[in-house]
């Protein structure tokens, strides 16, 4: 879900740059508060490139198949590195490929990031409420679910409504019913988006909760017998 | 072309790159497309390999190519019972289409640019050191990862997978996960090996570029032109 380079005005393109600057910033800023904000560099790149490869598998929805974007799993497992690993997963598909463009690279990055960071917020709000937890894998699929389904959803929205509304010589009445056909139509997408975000979710907080954001479970026979830690 | 100084060519093209995308009238759609043929020809790249690569980002066009004469402006050209082809949207259709081309004829154009280069161009331009890792790294192990796909895809097809069914799902998401689980545990090993090797202890250097004569003038030549198309937009 990429917008090409020529179709936005340049005041549109130049708002996307602007709004992924503050982003960017942002979350730099946020990363430089960590205890050590470098050793979540090579985490965020190489997860980064995992799900830039992830959303290159074909998902059949009969009777055609369809691309993940997963921007919510994205946010939900990287935190504050969300917004610069999509915006470099980005970058790399512009110069690399020309999927998306150079031009439409800030609108593109706020379109697919924002919903990512909105995503990293409510997995915050869920952790403290106990609701993404490893031993709660119903409420931490149903997170999932929501967040899931909820930022492609964003995307979706703002995908549609820049390229419908930046054509001002279009009547508003056949703008809003394109943008209302376009959503719906990308419906059952934001339904499988979400059950897969509800599955990979559970299934890391089967196999490696620590990735979840919680903490990794201590080794079990040291805390139920209180056994010191043995030196040498 | 290739020989310009990477900061200065990253400067430059980009600044041709956003003028290109400010021209709303057809009039300097010629002098768009000339720039953009302009740069080609300076880079000496063959025309197939322009050709291939507009072919697959041409297929985002073709709703804009088909829509837009038939939904934008009044003046009706050509009736077909409901649908009317105007005018008005007709040359908004051919003004995004040469927008379209120009602007990735000069990405192709900075794109051949090695891309450690440009990274190294970028940092030296200002980019977070943060951000300059992590694209290096997200390169250096891009293909890594491409590869355990192909081969974890390979695996399951071997076992019978079978891909065309909506119940495939949970197979699918725990290939997801497995992949995010391998580039996860890769990730702690190279950290833990840049460590060693001093990551993040030394001081930095912000690449080695020497600007000359020449690259100063190609970037100002560029910049004029960028001015030019600008200025010209907001003329007409």
């Amino acid at each position: 879900m990429h917008i090409a380079d020529g179709i936005l005005p340049l005041a549109v393109s130049v708002a996307g740059y602007a709004t992924t600057s503050g982003l960017t910033w942002f979350s730099l800023r946020r990363i430089r508060q960590l205890p050590d904000p470098q050793a979540g560099v090579p985490r965020a790149a190489l997860l980064a490139a995992g799900f830039f490869v992830v959303s290159w598998i074909h998902i059949p929805i009969p009777p055609t198949s369809v691309h993940l974007l997963l921007n919510g799993l994205i946010g939900m497992l990287l935190g504050w590195y969300a917004f610069p690993a999509i915006l470099i997963g980005l970058f790399f598909q512009a110069v690399m490929f020309q999927h998306g463009g150079l031009v439409s690279l800030g609108v593109n990055a706020t379109m697919i990031g924002a919903p990512a960071l909105l995503g990293h917020l409510l997995a915050q709000l869920a952790r403290q409420r106990g609701w993404l937890a490893p031993q709660r894998q119903f409420s931490t699929g149903v997170v999932g679910f929501v967040i899931g389904a909820t930022t492609l959803a964003m995307s979706v929205l703002m995908f549609f409504a820049v390229q419908i509304f930046s054509f001002d010589q279009i009547d508003p009445t056949l703008q809003r019913n394109a943008l209302l056909v376009a959503v719906v139509g990308y419906l059952p997408v934001i339904l499988i988006e979400g059950v897969l975000t509800a599955m990979v979710m559970t299934f890391l907080a089967r196999v490696q909760p620590d990735l979840l954001g919680a903490p990794a479970a201590p080794l079990p026979e040291l805390v139920a017998h209180g056994a010191p830690v043995q030196e040498g | 072309m290739h020989r310009w100084d990477a900061r200065y060519k990253l400067v430059g093209l980009s600044a041709l790159l956003l003028a290109m995308s400010a021209v709303n009238d057809l009039r300097l759609a010629p002098v768009m497309l000339a720039l953009a043929a302009g740069c080609f020809l300076l880079s000496r790249l063959p025309l197939s390999f322009l050709l291939s690569r507009l072919r697959y980002p041409g297929f985002f066009l073709l709703a804009v190519v088909v829509l837009v004469p038939l939904m934008s402006g009044e003046t009706v050209l050509v009736q077909f019972g409901w649908l009317g082809v105007r005018q008005e949207g007709l040359v908004l259709m051919l003004v995004i289409v040469t927008r379209f081309v120009s602007i990735l004829t000069v990405s192709i154009v900075l794109g051949t640019q090695p891309f450690v280069k440009s990274v190294q161009a970028m940092g030296a331009l200002g980019l977070p050191p943060l951000l300059t890792d992590m694209i290096l790294f997200f390169y250096r192990y891009l293909s890594d990862m491409a590869a355990m796909l192909m081969q974890m895809q390979q695996a399951m097809w071997l076992r019978g997978f079978q891909a065309n069914r909506l119940s495939s799902l949970p197979a699918y998401a725990a290939l997801m996960g497995s992949l995010l689980l391998r580039s996860y545990a890769q990730s702690e090993r190279v950290y833990l090996a840049m460590r060693l090797r001093g990551y993040g202890a030394a001081p930095r250097s912000r690449g080695q570029f020497g600007a000359t004569g020449y690259d100063r003038a190609a970037l100002a030549l560029a910049l004029v032109c960028a001015a030019g198309l600008v200025a010209a937009s907001w003329w007409l």
